[in-house]
């Protein structure tokens, strides 16, 4: 008998999340005629898309949107919200599933909230800063003489970020991380926002480089006169992939878009010194003055 | 910091200039083009140097490191003027002949003489030579007459005179009308008028405006801008010296890729000659015109080209494109209006306020003025930087200009506008190149860049090879272009590989007109060019590949075997010992064998067999 209870189909449906996916879910079950809980652990419904400006690719508000689903979501009799919330627990099977939920507590009566607002304006902690630990860090003397005058040089120029990663690529050879971290705190520039850029260009490293760096062109006039074969000796001699560098930190392999020599395809160019019409028998003879 | 006061003495100091230049005075001109460079180009002039004063004569003869001479292929190249006897490919050991033979007895040295491969007939002078005969070089011209890090030698030959035109009699709108009177366009790619371009940021509100010279020639195939930068960097700046004026701007940013440590040293030394002659600073010759340039590099990314990434890498931002209107001349750098050219655009700009918009208006088609240069690469004879009027026949630049197609292969199509481009097929040689033809048979005039394919060259290939680029390059805010591009490149890659089916084709064509429609900035939407274009005139080779599982051109790895032609080969030895896997064997004397099994298709084999024994099929 319990066996068959357990069986029976309930007829309603949980979605969890209440981001767009997840309201337009519960509207269109709600529509077919399940309940559905909309469970979301965040204190309101509404996600990411409800932070968005524009959305792709069509870039129509987001708002304008979200919002009559947000409404439709909120007062759908079928829809029962159960935000502020999360799943602890989940037993039972298809079409009849006990999920245990843990709600926290809200502090205020849901039941006669009316969303007015007035005690967000009025709550005297509410602009309290909440500020990020800063990390602390510490150089060491023979870091902080190389980046100390690069930092002193561009120090309050507009745009500065783009020639001190540059510069301190150029004479640390690649970009420490801890230097990084450093420049954040003295530029006050966010650490993401260094690591966006610093991982977007080709010619920064965030791992330490070989003592010489060799750039395959593979601009199309190299291609098409057979530069892939020259990239395709040097990683198997050395056994590294575009960007990696040699165990015994000889050498950096690099394929770069065009070096802008395509009358002497294929090319390559070695630290700054470049090669014209090299050949895959005779690039090692090239390389080995390069020790 | 010399001292020139006012327009008048800058006037009087180039007369003087001019005036002192001797045109039959004897030179040598060596090429120092990066290219020349990389053959030993720099090697030369100590043994000129060295030569001249053996023979008593270093007083009477002048050697100059010029910028690049364009026939890039031939390198070192060295030109003796007045005359302008022409030497390719000058070894070191041929530097005593030069000298005793033709710059004291004036004779030129047969063997060492440039060869038509056309006609096998032997040409003197740099001016018969057919690969320069049928250019109009208006804008490389003086690459080859001057040394790019002398400003003086600039001066010379009449630079900064049409700066200095400018800005004694001319107002900002005066400048502005002549642009647009030229009928010049962006040389960058995307063809817009210049003339209308610096009247909209003129007349946009702002205080502060800026100009920003696009020197981040990311295009594979295309090297113009970097000759010039390295050839004539002064006709950027002038060009630049007089945007500035016309758009009342003051402050100016040359952003320069990484690839070009030679271009950006010799710019720099150019900006630093400027300042001292007074042509950069605080009112200028005493006028109330003020500017300045800086220059900021690049760091390897080719999304940088396109003009909005290129700002917000200016700023310090990530160099991701941004949503245009607002075009940069409403609000570009720093919010403030902003004009951006690219380099060969700028270095057009002293010739037509110098010599008039009507004289390079008198030169084109219709609707594409004034010259172009191309770079003219790949597999062709005679390759370098063309600079051609508009409106000459692709067929013109390929067998007059660039001499045919090297060892006796056949032309099979032509690649222009780099990633953004598309390929033109034999059967459309005739075309004139301007930029309304070029877009109207699938590719477009791009910045330039010109790679020749012959018919070892598989088209399937070219085309996983540009969208492997375009791939690696994008930067990723559109799902259209980082993932559409993900998605046709392993389309081609399975097309490649011989698995592809028949739908694929389709397929593809659907998927990259859905990329073109649904992304941002030029990367995205032209990056299926390619692709479309190469299927659109080659559908026959793309089916080869998917229902006969063969690459006709003998290309892709999955569909060629090697083996050795057991008639051709003497056993040698030299594929032997060459082969970095250990898949061929055989005694010597006898012919060789290839173990397919063991062989990764590398190809070297191929290419240091010289009896042409290796065979791909």
């Amino acid at each position: 008998m319990a066996n068959k209870e357990n069986t029976k189909k309930s007829g309603s449906v949980m979605v969890v999340g209440g981001g767009i996916a997840g309201i337009q879910s519960s509207l269109d079950l709600a529509e077919s005629g399940f309940k559905v809980y909309l469970l979301e652990e965040s204190p309101a419904i509404g996600g990411t898309m409800a932070q968005l400006d524009k959305t792709f690719p069509t870039n129509d508000c987001a708002m304008c949107v979200i919002s009559p689903k947000l409404v439709g979501a909120g007062r759908h009799l079928n829809i029962e919200l159960i935000t502020n919330a999360e799943v602890v627990g989940l037993s039972g099977e298809a079409g009849n599933f006990t999920v245990q939920v843990k709600k926290k507590p809200r502090y205020v009566d849901e039941d006669k909230c009316t969303g007015c607002g007035a005690c967000t304006q009025n709550c005297p902690v509410v602009n309290v800063l909440q500020m990020a630990e800063e990390p602390d860090i510490q150089l060491s003397t023979e870091s902080l003489l190389k980046v100390t005058p690069i930092l002193d040089k561009y120090r309050g120029q507009k745009g500065n970020l783009m020639p001190i990663l540059q510069q301190i690529n150029q004479t640390f050879n690649y970009l420490p991380a801890d230097v990084l971290t450093y420049i954040s705190i003295e530029l006050d520039v966010r650490l993401s926002d260094i690591y966006n850029i610093a991982s977007f260009y080709n010619s920064f490293s965030l791992t330490p480089r070989g003592r010489h760096t060799i750039k395959i062109c593979m601009g199309t006039t190299c291609y098409v006169k057979g530069g892939e074969r020259l990239y395709n000796k040097v990683r198997d001699e050395f056994g590294i992939e575009n960007g990696e560098t040699s165990e015994d930190m000889r050498f950096t392999i690099e394929s770069v878009a065009c070096l802008g020599c395509c009358g002497l395809a294929p090319a390559i160019m070695v630290d700054d010194e470049v090669y014209g019409k090299v050949k895959v028998s005779n690039l090692m003879k090239i390389l080995e003055k390069y020790k | 910091m010399i001292n020139i006061p006012d327009i008048k003495a800058f006037k009087k100091l180039r007369n003087e200039l001019t005036g002192g230049r001797d045109p039959n005075r004897r030179s040598v001109c060596v090429c120092g083009g990066s290219a020349c460079i990389a053959t030993g180009s720099l090697g030369l002039i100590e043994l000129f140097k060295n030569e001249f004063k053996d023979h008593g004569i270093e007083d009477e003869i002048d050697i100059l490191v010029t910028g690049c001479h364009g026939f890039c292929e031939k390198g070192p190249l060295v030109v003796i003027r007045p005359e302008g006897i022409f030497y390719p490919m000058v070894k070191k050991e041929n530097v005593p002949d030069i000298v005793r033979e033709t710059i004291i007895k004036g004779n030129a040295i047969e063997s060492l003489l440039y060869t038509d491969p056309m006609t096998d007939e032997k040409i003197v002078y740099e001016h018969d030579v057919p690969f320069y005969k049928k250019q109009k070089r208006l804008v490389l011209g003086n690459n080859g007459l001057i040394d790019p890090m002398v400003i003086k030698d600039y001066i010379s030959v009449g630079g900064y005179g049409a700066f200095a035109n400018a800005l004694d009699s001319m107002t900002p709108d005066k400048v502005i009308e002549m642009v647009i009177d030229s009928g010049l366009k962006g040389r960058g790619g995307g063809g817009f008028l210049t003339g209308l371009k610096w009247k909209l940021c003129k007349n946009a509100k702002g205080e502060i405006k800026n100009i920003v010279c696009n020197a981040d020639e990311g295009d594979p195939g295309a090297y113009m801008d970097r000759s010039i930068l390295e050839g004539n960097p002064h006709s950027v700046i002038e060009g630049m010296l007089i945007g500035g004026l016309a758009i009342t701007a003051s402050m100016g940013y040359i952003y320069v890729r990484t690839e070009y440590p030679l271009a950006i040293q010799r710019l720099k030394l150019a900006i630093e000659q400027a300042r001292e002659f007074g042509l950069i600073g605080n009112n200028i010759f005493g006028t109330d015109y003020s500017f300045d340039i800086e220059i900021r590099e690049g760091s390897g990314a080719f999304v940088c080209g396109e003009e909005t990434s290129l700002m917000h890498s200016i700023e310090g931002l990530s160099p991701e494109p941004s949503q245009r209107p607002p075009f940069p001349t409403e609000s570009g750098l720093w919010g403030n209006p902003t004009n951006i050219n690219n380099v060969e655009t700028w270095a057009v700009i002293p010739l037509i306020i110098g010599k008039g918009s009507k004289y390079f208006a008198s030169i084109g088609t219709e609707t594409s003025k004034g010259t172009k240069i191309f770079s003219l690469v790949g597999k062709i004879n005679n390759s370098g930087l063309v600079e051609v009027p508009m409106g000459i026949s692709l067929g013109e630049i390929i067998n007059g200009i660039g001499g045919g197609i090297p060892d006796g292969k056949k032309f099979k199509a032509v690649q222009t506008g780099g990633p953004s481009g598309g390929c033109i097929p034999a059967s459309l040689m005739d075309i004139p190149v301007d930029y309304e033809k070029l877009a109207e048979v699938g590719s477009i005039m791009g910045s330039g860049g010109m790679v020749v394919m012959d018919e070892d060259t598989c088209v399937v290939d070219i085309a996983k090879y540009f969208l492997t680029f375009t791939n690696d390059e994008s930067c990723g805010k559109c799902t259209s272009c980082r993932d559409g591009s993900e998605s046709m490149l392993n389309i081609l890659t399975r097309i490649s590989e011989g698995k592809g089916k028949p739908e694929d084709i389709d397929l593809l064509i659907e998927l990259g007109e859905a990329i073109t429609d649904a992304s941002q900035c030029g990367l995205g939407q032209t990056l299926s060019n390619p692709v479309l274009s190469t299927i659109k005139y080659f559908r026959e080779e793309y089916n080869a590949h998917i229902l006969d599982k063969k690459c006709p051109a003998h290309v892709c790895k999955e569909l060629v075997n090697y083996s050795i032609d057991s008639e051709k080969c003497i056993g040698c030895g030299v594929c032997l010992r060459n082969c970095s896997v250990g898949a061929i064997t055989g005694n010597i004397k006898e012919a060789h064998f290839i173990d397919s099994d063991k062989c990764t298709k590398c190809g070297i084999c191929r290419e240091v067999c010289k009896f042409n024994a290796v065979l791909v099929e």
